[in-house]
């Protein structure tokens, strides 16, 4: 029996996260896959990134993670989107080269001392004491004190097409058996959520003539901090449509669909439907659309995003080739629906630790989430968090002001859900301050006190602040107000000042920005573009980031008021019964994240804290 | 220290003074922002006579005493006005501070900071949950689904408008990709522009809140020589100081105003009534009988001692559908005036039930019971948070040339706000209509 300091189950974009923080934080740490080819595989689009998901990867890079990194070195188209929108809506979306992305990440795991890489299939958990013991199906055992879960989709998983249900993972992978019943006699609780992904066609056989090109952002950087330069556009995707013909091969055919006819069970998520369930339910609309992407450089593969179905493959065919430009398209792979067994995330802590047994964590779709962002946000946070287990220290827990990722975290193990989870920056309270661009502001000394962070990336950092600051001492000076300055604010449309003027308030106009500052006073220095949009943003929204640090620190006190891990709940007066029963399913670590519970009103609250006084009191008075 | 809270300390009865009090951060500051003294410092435990500066040049003498932390009641800065009696006062005296900075304190709030704080025992934590419990249980019966079913309703569409508009600015946020004709900042405003009407509407319609704000409208009406000019001079009194005129204002619209229970009485026309007796006589009653329009009540003032001439019938008249209170001045003669309906016999010359009159002016139109405390106090709370709206809705349209974000940002602050009067505050119900509104994903 082999003995790691940490065992990381499953090496997807979780399970990757969370034994490279592990190794890198100097522990032994074995990295358990089903298949060494599925490794940080791209299962579904070949793409990183999105609203609120573009955050995510960059703090996930800011803490010190591999991601941003890595979807970096194998961009092949960048965009921003929601340019015009305002900073806080902004997010970075790549197009990902599928096969580097996989080659790329093998390579960073075998490079990385500590990390032990191997392939086999993970069939029971035992205990024993503070030792978890891991066997796999050719009877080897690994024991460690930390276990992170990253199972992704693959526990008792089933590819269904049309009638056809196929006990494998992911793309004709191997799907992992019998350890969901292992995880069932520790006391863990599972259900069965669905996903599907659409076809995949030959890229000769498309007729793109007929659609809209989509061409990448030029000038953008990526998603990590420690990438230099801009990312190239190398690739192009295309839009296109359905047509009625489409809709009416669909409604023909719903008998067979298994969504609709009631064969698939697993709780599908809403933001991502079928395409015959978007016929349904928006039988009004006279077309969808569609896109096609390019699933690597080396390959003729191209992705039909929002074609999604778990129809028969004969149908497949019809239905594709009744899209505009596909007419003689050739399916390489077809569309799948998906089902498998995930935990319910409300029996985790938000650190990530099951409740019920230390140093157990989970991480990625296995707690209920979609999305390979997502995964890894919850992938690092495991690892960080195992470490700290292990080493005897206290975890960590990010606020909803820090991250999207301590968002996404307080979501699920707060409220639970009852679909796969996609972040969207409509979940975010503090969208202004949890932007794309200050990522490594809000996270990068986190990412250093649990020591991700090495000397190169903070050197970075400390360099990047050091140079905002020289920025803004620049915006100090005051300008005296002559013709050329008149004219300045006039060609903007702009009110004249009544007197000189710091470069500062400038900024501060509507419709001056900090482009226009240097262009027509100039700076000392020579800044680069991502800075001077930094500060930019820092500036002009002042004010209303000002209102959303108050906000924050309002809600803040009662993250403070922390309730003790047994806290009697039954046997206390004055809350209500509903109250009790939600607070005991939950038991939350503060009194900010009890008053998130759904079902626990402010009065409850107001008791509750009351109530954890009064025990905090009672306890020292009886030592 | 936690953030000011204020609310009103004694009964909702009637007694001769209240006490609204104050705790928590910056409470001390935010008093004498509005606070005005002889003192120049501020000692704990002292009392100090002043004013308090409920609108601009309107005062209200009270009596102001603070309390450093930790000696206090919550064991936090605490500051208390003593000031006259009266439900209606002591709200506006709570307005303004919350106007200033403060928030309403929730249920037994006050208590719960002491025990917090280590200022009550232990064993008095269960009467404090109780008293939490009770006063939410209060609020929960004198919500306003039950006390106004029809505001309710219409508060609760004015939510739904926002959170459609929400819905539609988040799907363009999350899903910029989708093919739904995308939401712009004109269409955005002008949707912001239907609710505000909507927000105007369901403050005026909470009637309470449409006099609490602008004050009652009174028109003295009368024929010459009644003694309307002295029924005038006998209201204001010693208010006399307040007389809102302005300079520049034209004389046809001169208004005076005078505070009674914390209601703001507004004499109207009051010019007319001012001038030379020649000049009435002139115009005749004809000036007086416009007033009669612009006023929520009608003083309509007779001459006890006179019989009723055509010209008091002709005023009658005019009068229809209006509220009335028939003044009776000149009691100190003998009566010879038949008597009449909602009367009031006063003598402006002796001040003889003047303030009974003042007390009649604002029952009268205020339908609810100034005693009964129920009402009145949920209602200040909706009605502070329907301000609270007009305000980011005004907020809104000032920075109009803000990008999309940061409106979005205030129109769910708007969404939060009304959801503390329906309790749609689940951030989870905008998602879902974006989802069953919009047809998206891969």
């Amino acid at each position: 029996m082999e003995r790691f300091d940490a065992i990381v189950i499953g090496a997807g974009h979780a399970g990757c996260e969370s034994a490279l923080a592990l190794a890198r934080t100097g522990n032994k740490t074995l990295l358990l896959t089903i298949s060494l080819d599925a490794v940080a595989f791209l299962a579904c689009n070949p793409s990183i990134g999105g609203t609120a998901k573009g955050q995510l990867v960059s703090e996930v890079d800011a803490l010190g993670g591999e991601m941003g990194i890595n979807a970096d070195k194998t961009a092949i188209q960048i965009r921003m989107l929601n340019r015009g929108k305002g900073p806080a809506v902004q997010s970075l979306r790549a197009q990902a080269d599928k096969n580097a992305y996989h080659t790329e990440m093998k390579k960073t795991l075998e490079n990385t001392p500590n990390l032990f890489l191997r392939q086999g299939e993970a069939v029971d958990i035992s205990l024993d004491g503070e030792d978890k013991i891991v066997t796999t199906s050719v009877g080897l055992k690994y024991v460690a004190k930390a276990l992170v879960f990253a199972t992704g989709v693959y526990l008792e998983s089933e590819i269904i097409i049309g009638k056809t249900r196929e006990k494998t993972g992911p793309n004709g992978f191997k799907n992992s058996h019998g350890l969901s019943e292992s995880l069932r006699k520790l006391g863990i609780t599972l259900v069965r959520f669905k996903t599907g992904t659409p076809v995949r066609l030959h890229a000769r056989s498309v007729d793109y003539s007929k659609m809209e090109v989509q061409n990448g952002d030029e000038g953008i950087s990526g998603f990590s901090y420690l990438t230099e330069h801009p990312i190239e556009n190398k690739a192009v995707c295309y839009l296109t449509y359905t047509t009625q013909k489409t809709h009416e091969i669909i409604r023909n055919n719903l008998d067979k669909a298994p969504a609709i006819s009631g064969e698939i069970v697993g709780i599908g998520p809403r933001y991502c439907p079928s395409i015959e369930t978007k016929i349904v339910r928006f039988a009004d609309k006279e077309r969808h659309q569609l896109f096609l992407e390019p699933e690597a450089l080396n390959t003729q593969e191209m992705y039909l995003q929002g074609f999604s179905t778990s129809m028969p493959s004969y149908i497949q065919k019809d239905m594709v080739e009744s899209v505009i430009g596909l007419e003689k398209a050739e399916i390489m792979r077809d569309a799948y629906a998906i089902e498998y067994d995930c935990i319910v995330p409300t029996e985790l802590n938000p650190t990530l630790e099951l409740k019920a047994i230390k140093g157990m964590f989970f991480a990625g779709q296995i707690n209920g989430t979609s999305g390979y962002e997502e995964a890894a946000a919850q992938g690092i946070i495991a690892g960080i968090n195992a470490n700290l287990y292990l080493k005897g220290k206290e975890q960590i827990v990010l606020k909803r002001s820090d991250a999207y990722i301590g968002v996404l975290i307080d979501d699920i193990v707060t409220k639970g859900t009852n679909e796969p989870y996609r972040m969207m920056t409509s979940r975010a309270e503090y969208r202004l301050l949890l932007r794309q661009d200050n990522a490594d502001l809000r996270l990068t000394e986190i990412g250093r006190s649990v020591g991700l962070v090495s000397d190169e990336r903070y050197n970075i950092f400390l360099e990047k602040k050091r140079k905002m600051k020289e920025i803004e001492q620049e915006l100090e000076r005051k300008i005296k107000l002559d013709e050329n300055v008149k004219n300045f604010f006039q060609s903007h449309k702009e009110s004249l000042p009544k007197e000189s003027m710091k470069l500062k308030d400038m900024l501060k106009r509507v419709n001056i920005d900090i482009f226009d500052i240097k262009n027509q006073f100039g700076f000392k220095g020579d800044y680069d573009f991502n800075l001077l949009e930094k500060v930019n943003i820092k500036i002009k929204y002042e004010g209303y980031l000002k209102q959303q640090q108050e906000d924050i620190e309002k809600a803040l006190a009662n993250e403070k008021l922390k309730i003790p891990e047994d806290f009697d709940y039954q046997n206390v007066k004055g809350l209500r019964r509903e109250a009790v029963e939600k607070l005991m399913q939950i038991r939350p670590l503060n009194i900010g994240q009890a008053s998130r519970i759904s079902g626990v009103s402010p009065a409850d609250i107001s008791v509750l804290s009351i109530l954890v006084k009064k025990d905090e009191k009672e306890r020292k008075n009886g030592n | 220290m936690e953030n000011a809270i204020v609310s009103i300390s004694t009964p909702l009865g009637v007694g001769a003074i209240s006490i609204v009090r104050m705790s928590g951060k910056d409470c001390l500051n935010i008093a004498l922002k509005v606070f005005h003294c002889k003192a120049k410092i501020i000692e704990p435990r002292y009392m100090y006579l002043g004013k308090l500066e409920i609108e601009k040049d309107t005062f209200e003498e009270c009596l102001m005493v603070y309390f450093k932390a930790p000696y206090s009641y919550t064991g936090e800065d605490l500051v208390e006005f003593h000031i006259h009696g009266g439900i209606l006062l002591a709200q506006k005296v709570v307005e303004l501070f919350v106007k200033n900075g403060c928030r309403l304190a929730e249920a037994g709030e006050f208590s719960k900071r002491a025990f917090m704080n280590g200022k009550i025992t232990l064993d008095k934590a269960e009467a404090i949950i109780g008293e939490i419990n009770a006063e939410t249980e209060g609020e929960l019966k004198s919500s306003l689904k039950i006390t106004n079913g029809k505001l309710a309703e219409k508060i609760e569409k004015e939510q739904e408008d926002l959170k459609m508009l929400l819905a539609e600015i988040e799907v363009s946020f999350d899903y910029p990709e989708h093919d739904y004709e995308e939401i712009v900042k004109g269409k955005v405003l002008e949707k912001v522009k239907e609710i505000k009407k909507q927000n105007d509407k369901i403050i005026e319609i909470s009637e309470s809140g449409k006099y609490l704000k602008n004050g009652i409208n009174v028109a003295l009406v009368g024929k010459a020589n009644v003694g309307k000019s002295s029924v005038l001079n006998a209201l204001l009194g010693e208010n006399r100081a307040i007389v809102t005129d302005i300079e520049g204002t034209t004389r046809d619209s001169l208004c005076e105003s005078f505070f009674h229970k914390g209601m703001k009485i507004n004499l109207i026309d009051t010019a007319g009534i001012r001038q030379t007796e020649d000049v009435v006589e002139k115009l005749g009653i004809k000036k007086s009988l416009e007033s009669i329009d612009n006023a929520d009540i009608v003083l309509f003032i007779r001459d006890g001692s006179q019989k009723e001439s055509k010209e008091d019938k002709e005023i009658e008249k005019n009068m229809s559908g209006k509220r009335v209170i028939n003044v009776i001045n000149k009691t100190d003669k003998k009566r010879v005036l038949e008597y009449k309906d909602n009367e009031i016999e006063i003598s402006a010359l002796t001040e003889k039930n003047i303030n009974h009159l003042k007390d009649k002016i604002v029952n009268d139109v205020i339908k609810f019971d100034i005693k009964s405390d129920a009402l009145v106090l949920t209602n200040e709370r909706h009605l502070d948070i329907l301000k609270k709206c007009d305000d980011i809705l005004n907020e809104i349209f000032a920075i109009k040339n803000e990008s999309l974000d940061i409106i979005a940002m205030l129109i769910k602050k708007l969404w939060v706000e009304l959801g503390k009067i329906t309790g749609n505050t689940e951030n989870e119900d905008i998602i879902s209509l974006i989802f069953s509104k919009f047809c998206l994903g891969k």
